[in-house]
C-alpha cells in the first residue's frame, strides 16, 4: 500500500509506504512520484513499513534519480530500527537524509 | 471454430431419428446417425464428432451407458452430450445430467427450441476450444521458457563458476529462490599466490538479477588473472555495473583479497551483512561492517573503496553471507539476525563448522523450503598456502620454447605513481616470453616486492616496522594511502632484461627509486627468523631468485631469476 500527499505551497511530496516494501510495490511506488506534480523535495515516510528488501532499496534509488540525482532532496523518515539497519548496511544514509 | 458442427445422433425410433437429422441438416450441420447405444459408441470418433445426441431408452445400450463410454473415448477433449427424451420424469432427467450430459431436448421436437439449444451449445464449444488453444499455447510457451532458462543457466554457471571454489580452504552454500540465482560467489587465484573472492547479491531475484553477474564475473576473472589489485578491480566493476544496470538495480557485495604470503586479508564490504572474522585468540568474531556503497549504485565519482586489512594466523576463519540469510524469518517470524545468528555472534559456534551450522539452521527453521530470497554463504579457512601452487592448472600448452632476448625500461613519475599500477603491464610484457609464462607467479612476486619496497620505503619513506602490531598494520596502510595521494616528487624506474637460449633463461629485473636509500648491509634475510608481519618479502625473494644485489646506496635493487626452457608437449 502506497499513498502520496503533495503540498503545492512548498512543492513537497510525501510518499507513505505501508506494510511490506518490496517488489510487489514496484508499480505503485513509481506511480506515486511519476504521476504526481514535480516537487522540489521528496519524503518517503517509512513509519508503517514492516519489512524492506533490496528491490525497495532499488526503488529508492530510482526516486533519487528522478528527483535529480546528486542535486536531489529526498528524505527517508520514521524508519524502524530494523529498516534503518538495512538502509545503513547499503550506506544509504550517505545518499538520503535519514531521520529515525 | 465454424458454426457448422458434426453431430452424432442415436435413436432407435426411425421417425424421430429422421426428423431430428433433417432439422439439424437444415441448420447446416453435418449429421451421423446410429440406431442404438452400441452403434453410437462404435461410430464415435472424438477427432470428428463435436456433439452427441442420445435417446435415453435404446436397445443394446441405453443412452446413459453410451454416454459414459463415449466420455471415456473422448479422453480430455470436451464433447457435449445432449439427451433426447419423451419422458418428463425429473429423476430420469437429473440422471441425464449426472452421467455428464450437457442438456436435454424434449420430444416431440420443437424446431425453435432445438435451434436455440444448439446455438447455446455451439457457443460453449467455441469457448471451450479457445480455452484449450490458450492452455496449449501457454504450456508451449512455458516449456520454451524453461528450456531457454535451463540453457542460459548452463552458460551462466560456466561463466561464473571457477574451479577455485573447489579449493579445500573454501566452503560455499548456494540456494536459489528461482531457476536463476541472483547471488553469485566468484573465486580466482591471483598470479602471485593468494586468492580473490567475491560474494555478490543483486537486487531482486531470478533471471534479471543473474544477468548483472555476467559482466561482474568477466571483470573479476579477467582483471585478477592480469594481476590487478582489489582496489583497482572494485571501482572498475562499479563503473561497469553503473553504466549497464537500470537505476533501481545494484549489487551488494563483499570482496576478499587473501594475501597468503603476507598472512593478511583485505575485506571490502559494500551493502552486505557484516562479515565475521574468527580469530583463534578471541571467542567473539570481529564484525566487518559495510562501509561502502553497493556496486553499481552510485557514479564512479561518488564511489569510494574503503578496505579493512586484517592479519591472520593459519586456522583463523572468515565468513560472509547474503541478506537472504540475515533477513530470513525463523519459525516464529523473527529475523535470523535477531534470533538464530546470536550463537554465531557470541562465538558459541565452532568457526570451521559455521557454514554447515548455518545451513542446518536454515533447514531446521524451514527457510530452504520456501525461500523469499536467494541464499549464499561463504566460509574461508585462512591459511598461508591458499593459491600458492595454483598455476599448474592454468599452464598453457606451448610448443618448443623460442629463445628470447629483449630489454625495456619503465619510469614512473610522481603523477603516474599516484594514479597507475604498472605491474600488470610490465608482467604482461615479460610473460610474452614463452617459457617464462609458466613462472608468472614468481615473476609477479619479484616485481611486486621490488616495486612496493621502492614505492613505500624509497619514494614515500614509510617505516615497515610499524606493521609490527595489528593496529599498526592498518595505520601503515592508511599512511601509505595519504602519502601517495599527496605525492609531488619522486620516481620509480623498472628495467627488465631477458636473455635466453635453449639451455637457460635469465630475467634481470632492476628497480630504482628516488628515495634516500638504506643500509642494506645489515639486512637479515633468513626466513625462519622473520616471524613478524613485515620484511618477509625480501626473504622470500632470496629463495626464488638466483641473486639479489643492492647498489646506489640501497636505492637500486637487482634481482636475477633463472629458468630452464623445457619442451612442452
Amino acid at each position: 500500500m502506497v499513498e502520496n500527499v503533495f503540498d503545492a505551497n512548498v512543492e513537497h511530496l510525501v510518499i507513505r509506504v505501508n506494510g511490506r516494501f518490496d517488489y510487489s510495490c514496484h508499480k505503485v511506488f513509481r506511480d506515486a512520484f511519476v504521476l504526481a506534480p514535480r516537487a522540489k523535495s521528496y519524503e518517503v515516510d517509512l513509519a508503517h513499513v514492516e519489512y524492506l528488501d533490496s528491490s525497495a532499496l532499488g526503488m529508492l534509488l530510482l526516486l533519487r534519480d528522478y528527483a535529480g540525482g546528486e542535486e536531489s532532496h529526498v528524505a527517508l523518515t520514521n524508519s524502524s530500527k530494523a529498516v534503518n539497519d538495512l538502509l545503513k548496511m547499503a550506506n544509504f544514509n550517505r545518499l538520503f537524509d535519514i531521520s529515525e | 471454430m465454424k458454426s457448422a458442427l458434426t453431430i452424432l445422433i442415436a435413436d432407435d425410433n426411425p421417425s424421430d431419428r429422421l426428423l431430428l437429422g433433417a432439422m439439424l441438416k437444415q441448420f447446416g450441420h453435418h449429421v451421423i446417425v446410429a440406431k442404438d447405444g452400441q452403434e453410437a459408441v462404435d461410430l464415435f470418433d472424438p477427432e470428428v464428432i463435436q456433439l452427441v445426441c442420445l435417446d435415453v431408452r435404446m436397445p443394446h445400450k441405453n443412452g446413459w451407458e453410451a454416454a459414459v463410454e463415449i466420455q471415456n473415448l473422448a479422453l480430455d477433449s470436451f464433447i457435449p452430450i445432449v439427451f433426447l427424451s419423451g419422458v418428463t420424469d425429473p429423476v430420469a432427467l437429473s440422471n441425464c445430467l449426472e452421467v455428464g450430459g450437457a442438456d436435454f431436448i424434449a420430444k416431440p421436437y420443437n424446431p425453435a427450441l432445438v435451434t436455440a439449444k444448439l446455438n447455446a451449445i455451439a457457443r460453449l464449444l467455441v469457448m471451450q476450444k479457445t480455452l484449450e488453444d490458450q492452455r496449449d499455447a501457454m504450456a508451449w510457451y512455458n516449456e520454451q521458457l524453461v528450456h531457454e532458462q535451463e540453457m542460459a543457466k548452463e552458460i551462466y554457471e560456466n561463466i561464473t563458476h571457477s574451479n577455485c571454489l573447489n579449493d579445500p580452504a573454501i566452503t560455499t552454500y548456494h540456494h536459489a529462490s528461482h531457476t536463476f540465482n541472483g547471488d553469485v560467489i566468484l573465486a580466482a587465484y591471483k598470479p602471485n599466490g593468494g586468492m580473490h573472492l567475491l560474494l555478490g547479491d543483486f537486487t531482486g531475484h531470478g533471471l534479471s538479477a543473474a544477468i548483472g553477474a555476467l559482466p561482474l564475473a568477466d571483470i573479476f576473472f579477467d582483471w585478477t588473472k592480469k594481476g590487478f589489485l582489489m582496489r583497482q578491480i572494485i571501482p572498475e566493476m562499479n563503473a561497469r555495473l553503473k553504466s549497464i544496470l537500470p537505476a533501481n538495480m545494484f549489487c551488494s557485495a563483499a570482496f576478499i583479497d587473501i594475501k597468503a604470503n603476507e598472512k593478511n586479508v583485505e575485506v571490502w564490504n559494500g551493502g552486505l551483512p557484516d562479515l565475521l572474522f574468527f580469530s583463534q585468540s578471541k571467542k567473539e568474531p570481529r564484525h566487518l561492517i559495510s562501509k561502502n556503497f553497493p556496486l553499481g549504485a552510485v557514479s564512479p565519482t561518488r564511489f569510494e573503496c574503503v578496505v579493512e586489512p586484517i592479519s591472520y594466523v593459519p586456522g583463523d576463519t572468515l565468513i560472509s553471507y547474503s541478506d537472504g540469510v540475515y533477513e530470513a524469518a525463523d519459525r516464529n517470524g523473527v529475523m535470523f539476525c535477531e534470533s538464530v545468528l546470536k550463537p554465531l555472534y557470541e562465538g558459541d559456534v565452532k568457526p570451521s563448522d559455521s557454514i554447515h551450522w548455518l545451513v542446518d539452521r536454515l533447514k531446521v527453521e524451514g527457510v530452504l523450503d520456501n525461500p523469499h530470497d536467494d541464499i549464499s554463504c561463504l566460509g574461508i579457512s585462512l591459511d598461508t598456502c591458499i593459491g600458492v601452487n595454483s598455476l599448474s592448472d592454468q599452464e598453457v600448452a606451448g610448443s618448443v620454447d623460442l629463445p628470447a632476448d629483449f630489454s625495456f625500461e619503465y619510469k614512473l613519475s610522481a603523477e603516474s605513481l599516484r594514479t597507475t599500477d604498472p605491474l600488470p603491464y610490465v608482467l604482461q610484457i615479460i610473460t610474452t616470453v614463452p617459457g617464462l609464462s609458466s613462472y608468472s607467479s614468481q615473476v609477479f612476486m619479484i616485481l611486486s616486492e621490488l616495486y612496493s619496497n621502492a614505492l613505500e620505503h624509497g619514494v614515500l619513506g614509510l617505516d615497515s616496522s610499524k606493521k609490527n602490531t595489528l593496529d599498526g598494520f592498518s595505520v601503515y596502510y592508511k599512511e601509505r594511502e595519504q602519502a601517495l595521494a599527496s605525492l609531488q616528487d619522486g620516481f620509480v624506474k623498472i628495467s627488465a632484461k631477458v636473455v635466453s637460449d635453449k639451455q637457460l633463461g635469465q630475467l634481470i629485473l632492476e628497480v630504482e627509486d628516488s628515495g634516500k636509500g638504506f643500509d642494506y648491509e645489515s639486512l637479515d634475510f633468513t626466513l625462519g627468523s622473520t616471524d613478524v608481519p613485515y620484511n618477509r618479502g625480501l626473504a622470500l625473494l632470496y629463495q626464488i631468485c638466483q641473486k639479489i644485489s643492492f647498489s646506489n646506496g640501497g636505492r637500486t635493487v637487482t634481482a636475477h631469476f633463472h629458468w630452464r626452457p623445457e619442451k612442452n608437449t
